[in-house]
């Protein structure tokens, strides 16, 4: 069996009843094991024999966890047995130092492997193209090497664990079927999120019966995400496709390029979150409860707010492990006392955190994938956050003078519509073919500006129909109307499970009908691999 | 207590300290404040904040900031 997505007969109908079926019959403290067997079938059905990539990071900061806790136990008793303040203080410096070189070790060791095998083709790449533009006569061979799918989620884990035990902020487990299944657990593996030791390790382990409640909300959550994906993201790919590979071909003028930016983030948005929505439920049938990785992203109102509502657990891993160790180093702490000094309360510290937001919108758009296009990504939000914090206070200013008041619904819309409109031009440059291809596009979208394309019927030549588009708007507005209920700090779910049977059952039957007679599959219709499973 | 409050009227002046429980979860702190805030109680209290202290249950409100503060002076 090949699994290729969440959102798939393999998956839905076949592997994820099976786990359930046989995590019900085994007794209690055979459930972790369970999982853990079904996780690493799992592994083997999308990377098979690189699954040896996952067993030597779980090893790896197993091992290296104990060796921490073996230092930090050595550090207390040899504090306890010191005579002496200074004697106090080269403990502490020896010890610190020790497990300083472990945790560097582990990150060596899971960045390490991400890098060689996502990086180095990118980087050998550019040294050849180095060589080239210097007219040399070197060059070295490409590598090409195959890297399991999901990658980039799990070593970000396996560095929260390590540091995390490294910083006392948990306890290194003894035990290394948990760290496994922390690492592992089959829902997260392929588009993640990232999530931390201390929010799953220990549900997951704890082999906790299913009830009927978990079952029915966590379906419900998997029928919306097969929802978002098949019925909007499957059908939008058609025309994304068609305008981003075809955009010269078919002479589009800058009108319909903006549309395709728009409906390409739409597109990820659904393919993303309804994959999501698929995780988090088949987590809450086992009574796990997966961090969230959206809220209502575009409500934002800023590109900073965006970035805490879109791959929350992506952006919260990089505020923890970057951010604020970049922020926070010795170095960074003086420059932000003397720029405070220089610069007043409101610019002071735009120097130390400039420098930080420029690591983490490097690392960011590297995660995101080995190219420059990704890299332009990054820059993009590192310019429009810092922008956004340099130009604030002056903003505020304007904006008492005007006597707009930024609580009041125009501004707040305006600041919607303008954050929604960034974020699409960015996801444009993340979807191009390439660097050249985004200036490309993002040319004609600012020089050859038109709504003529958009009415004079082009949109109905590359590949979407009426009918199409109906359904789309519908099913856009359904997702739309469950993120307003949201954003009021509702649950749909719980709203809907309040009601009646004869109201309940109808909503639920309706939105797998809907599924299954409007999904965009079969001929016709071209199903988008799991985008971000390719990170 | 007042050392901390003026410092933090001194980085963002739209609150009130006295009550206030939820600086972070209602982002009346930002990361830049947060910068700012560590930076400045780090020279007035001398002490040494590490990343880990950095959470929300710390920098909610004023009660809870003093007592981190407290706490790390204790450990020197």
């Amino acid at each position: 069996m090949k699994i290729t997505s969440y959102i798939s007969v393999a998956y839905l109908a076949i592997f994820l009843p099976a786990s359930i079926l046989l995590y019900t019959i085994v007794p209690k403290k055979a459930r972790p094991f369970v999982l853990l067997t079904a996780s690493f079938v799992f592994f083997w059905f999308i990377s098979e024999f690189l699954i040896v990539y996952l067993l030597i990071s779980i090893l790896s900061i197993y091992l290296l966890a104990l060796c921490l806790d073996k230092l930090k136990k050595q550090r207390s008793a040899a504090l306890a047995a010191a005579a002496s303040k200074e004697e106090k203080k080269a403990i502490k410096s020896k010890n610190g130092s020790k497990q300083l070189a472990v945790v560097i070790v582990g990150v060596l060791i899971n960045i390490g492997i991400l890098a060689v095998l996502k990086y180095s083709p990118f980087l050998f790449t550019n040294i050849n193209l180095f060589f080239r533009l210097t007219h040399s006569k070197l060059a070295v061979e490409v590598p090409n090497f195959l890297a399991p799918i999901g990658i980039s989620f799990y070593s970000l884990q396996a560095v929260s664990y390590i540091h995390d035990v490294y910083k006392e902020k948990i306890q290194a487990d003894k035990n290394i079927a948990r760290v496994a299944l922390f690492m592992s657990f089959f829902p997260i593996l392929m588009e993640g999120p990232i999530c931390r030791y201390s929010d799953t390790a220990e549900a997951l382990y704890s082999g906790e019966r299913l009830h009927y409640r978990n079952l029915t909300f966590g379906a419900q959550r998997l029928a919306f995400g097969a929802f978002k994906k098949i019925v909007i993201a499957d059908r939008l790919n058609i025309i994304v496709t068609t305008i981003f590979k075809d955009y010269e071909a078919y002479d589009f003028d800058g009108g319909l390029i903006l549309l395709g930016a728009i409906l390409y983030t739409i597109e990820l948005y659904m393919e993303f979150s309804g994959t999501i929505d698929v995780v988090i439920g088949s987590g809450e049938m086992f009574g796990v409860t997966i961090p969230e990785n959206f809220r209502q992203p575009f409500f934002s109102k800023s590109i900073t707010e965006f970035w805490q509502r879109w791959h929350i657990t992506l952006g919260t891993w990089f505020r923890d492990y970057i951010f604020y160790p970049v922020t926070m180093s010795k170095p960074m702490k003086k420059l932000t006392k003397n720029a405070r000094k220089k610069l007043g309360r409101d610019y002071g510290p735009m120097p130390a955190s400039i420098i930080a937001f420029f690591c983490v919108w490097l690392c960011n758009g590297l995660w995101h994938g080995a190219g420059w296009e990704y890299i332009f990504f990054g820059m993009y939000h590192f310019v429009l956050i810092s922008l956004g914090s340099l130009i604030l206070p002056l903003s505020n200013t304007v904006l008492g003078k005007l006597k707009i008041d930024r609580n009041k619904w125009p501004y707040k819309v305006f600041c919607i519509v303008r954050t929604a409109l960034l974020v699409c031009i960015g996801e444009m440059i993340f979807n191009s073919r390439g660097i050249k291809d985004s200036l490309r596009m993002l040319r004609i979208m600012f020089t050859q500006f038109s709504f003529k394309s958009l009415f004079d019927g082009s949109i109905l030549s590359i590949g979407l129909d009426a009918y199409d588009i109906i359904i789309l708007f519908v099913a856009i507005a359904i997702v739309f109307v469950v993120g307003i209920i949201k954003e009021k700090g509702k649950s749909p779910r719980q709203l809907i499970a309040a009601k009646p049977i004869f109201v309940r059952w109808p909503i639920y039957i309706g939105l797998v009908v809907f599924v299954v007679v409007f999904g965009a599959y079969g001929a016709g219709y071209l199903p988008i691999d799991p985008i971000y499973a390719s990170f | 207590m007042d050392r901390l409050i003026e410092i933090l009227e001194d980085i963002q002046p739209d609150a009130d300290y006295e009550t206030c429980t939820t600086l972070i979860d209602d982002h009346i702190l930002g990361s830049l404040q947060i910068i700012s805030l560590v930076a400045e109680i780090e020279d007035e209290f001398d002490i040494t904040i590490p990343t880990v202290e950095i959470k929300p249950e710390n920098f909610n409100s004023a009660q809870s900031l003093m007592a981190m503060i407290e706490r790390l002076e204790d450990e020197g």
